[in-house]
């Protein structure tokens, strides 16, 4: 692996001691004035899939993106507090932010394949990182994890945008995981698909969270209940800014939740 | 790579179903010895049939709470439902059956203490009989094999009369002994503890029926 050096060194560090993969503390987010996330404090367990659940507005997606600073790049938005990454800041303005977005990747909700070959998609975030390996063992191995390898390796060669929709969100997974993240963050990845696409891409969730670090946001709260190991519930206050209502293992939140809010969002009683 | 849309799920099935069968031998496990407890006259393994009963119970809440996670996480239907639902009236039934090995082993170290012991007559019998039910009850469910559940079921009519001879051989004896009513009447009590697994192996098995047809049906009649 050839991959230039890192700004985030690769250790676990901090009180992070190998059992979480991130940690928010004391997070805000804010587009301009408006405060869209407020006082987040969340440890994301390594190698277990976390689900984001709340009603629409509740901040789930910002918050989302302020685990690998895509927020930024939405103008005028801005985080305080911090996101502890291997025992580092990753607001810390000697962090590349480029380098964090590939440490921690992202698939968004609609499937984005860019309009070139389907081995291109795969070698494209390597290739740009300066990969010298292998580069079709590369992009054959993250097919294969992407469960798509079966499905497509007797057509590399074609644009990604002849595969269906589920096959381009695998896709789309198998570019994220080439560049060898340690966390993907996954914004509502199967909302455009069909239901056996869906639990596809669940089962292949599922299979990542054997290497990786996974955070979903579902507006699917069956989903949400499958296919997570624990699940933080957001929900608006009266600044409508989003606050964290509950977090723990999924099995509890679904069974027997703390929080009355959380009992009524998942029972269907919100509103 | 996933070989089924639902492999995570299918695999949490497997697990749960193997974890009832555990209980199943463990269930088995502590009627057999409390019967063996009585029989061979051995008050150490009485008292350890008690001991593990506790253990058991565990083992019950668990799978019982594996159950509540799957309901409220996987969103199960038709087979995958029934496959859970009976799961959770089946450990109900296994931990209530280990319950009875426990009560056997407890009333045989009460007959210990009793200054006119009784021979145990039919009572052997009626045990090997729930015994052999509670076996084929499991191997049913273990295979999802309906046509052994409904013999289980056929069979507790033999249990029945089993135990209606073991009862009345057991009341003679005390009507022609007074002296023996204390004896007996722990006897009774052993009879009746048996025939319980016997009823509750027929309510195994008509859970198998239920988990592959979807028949809701009481054949314990």
């Amino acid at each position: 692996m050839a991959l230039p050096s890192l700004a985030i060194p690769h250790r676990d560090a901090g009180d992070t001691n190998g059992v979480y993969a991130i940690e928010a503390r004391d997070l805000n987010v804010y587009y301009g004035n408006f405060r869209a996330v407020k006082d987040i404090n969340l440890k994301v367990h390594r190698r277990q899939i976390t689900a984001f659940i709340g009603p629409s507005g509740c901040g789930k997606s910002t918050l989302l993106r302020a685990f690998n600073r895509m927020n930024e790049l939405i103008p005028n938005a801005r985080a305080s507090g911090k996101v502890l990454f291997q025992g580092q800041n990753i607001y810390d303005p000697r962090v590349d932010p480029v380098e964090v977005r590939r440490r921690i990747g992202m698939v968004f909700q609609k499937p984005n394949p860019f309009p070139k070959s389907i081995y291109e998609n795969v070698a494209w975030g390597a290739r740009i990182n300066g990969y010298l390996g292998n580069m079709d063992a590369l992009v054959e191995q993250s097919l294969r994890r992407a469960a798509l390898w079966d499905e497509v390796k007797d057509k590399l060669h074609q644009s990604g945008l002849s595969l269906s929709g589920g096959q381009q969100q695998r896709l789309c997974i198998a570019r994220a995981i080439a560049v060898r993240p340690e966390i993907i963050l996954m914004d509502e990845p199967a909302s455009a698909l069909d239901p056996i696409a869906t639990l596809k891409i669940e089962e292949l969730m599922r299979e990542l969270s054997e290497e990786y670090t996974i955070i979903i946001v579902t507006h699917n709260m069956q989903q949400a209940a499958r296919v997570s190991d624990f699940t933080a519930f957001l929900l608006m206050d009266e600044d409508r800014a989003g606050v964290l209502v509950e977090y723990g293992p999924t099995r509890q939140i679904f069974t027997r939740p703390k929080d009355k809010r959380t009992e009524d969002y998942i029972t269907g009683r919100f509103g | 790579m996933p070989t089924s849309t639902r492999a995570h799920f299918d695999k949490a099935l497997q697990r749960l179903h193997e974890s009832v069968l555990q209980l199943g031998s463990r269930a088995r496990r502590a009627v057999a010895n409390g019967l063996a407890a009585l029989t061979d006259g051995d008050a150490e393994l009485a008292r350890e049939v008690i001991a593990t009963d506790v253990e058991i119970n565990r083992l019950r809440y668990d799978i019982e709470f594996e159950c509540y996670s799957l309901l409220a996480t996987e969103q199960p239907v038709a087979g995958d439902m029934r496959t859970i639902v009976a799961a959770l009236t089946v450990v109900g039934d296994l931990e209530r059956i280990a319950d009875h090995g426990k009560k056997v082993a407890r009333t045989y170290l009460r007959l210990l203490t009793d200054p006119r012991p009784m021979d145990l007559g039919e009572i052997p019998t009626l045990g090997a009989l729930s015994l052999s039910m509670l076996d084929r009850a499991l191997a049913a469910f273990a295979t999802h094999d309906v046509a052994t559940a409904e013999a289980v079921c056929r069979s507790d009519d033999q249990a029945d009369a089993q135990y209606k001879r073991t009862f009345n051989a057991i009341v003679a004896a005390m009507v022609e002994d007074p002296q023996r009513i204390s004896a007996g009447t722990h006897l009774l009590q052993i009879a009746h503890e048996l025939e319980r697994v016997a009823d509750r192996a027929t309510n195994v098995a008509e859970r198998v029926i239920y988990t592959v047809t979807g028949e809701l049906i009481e054949l314990n009649i």
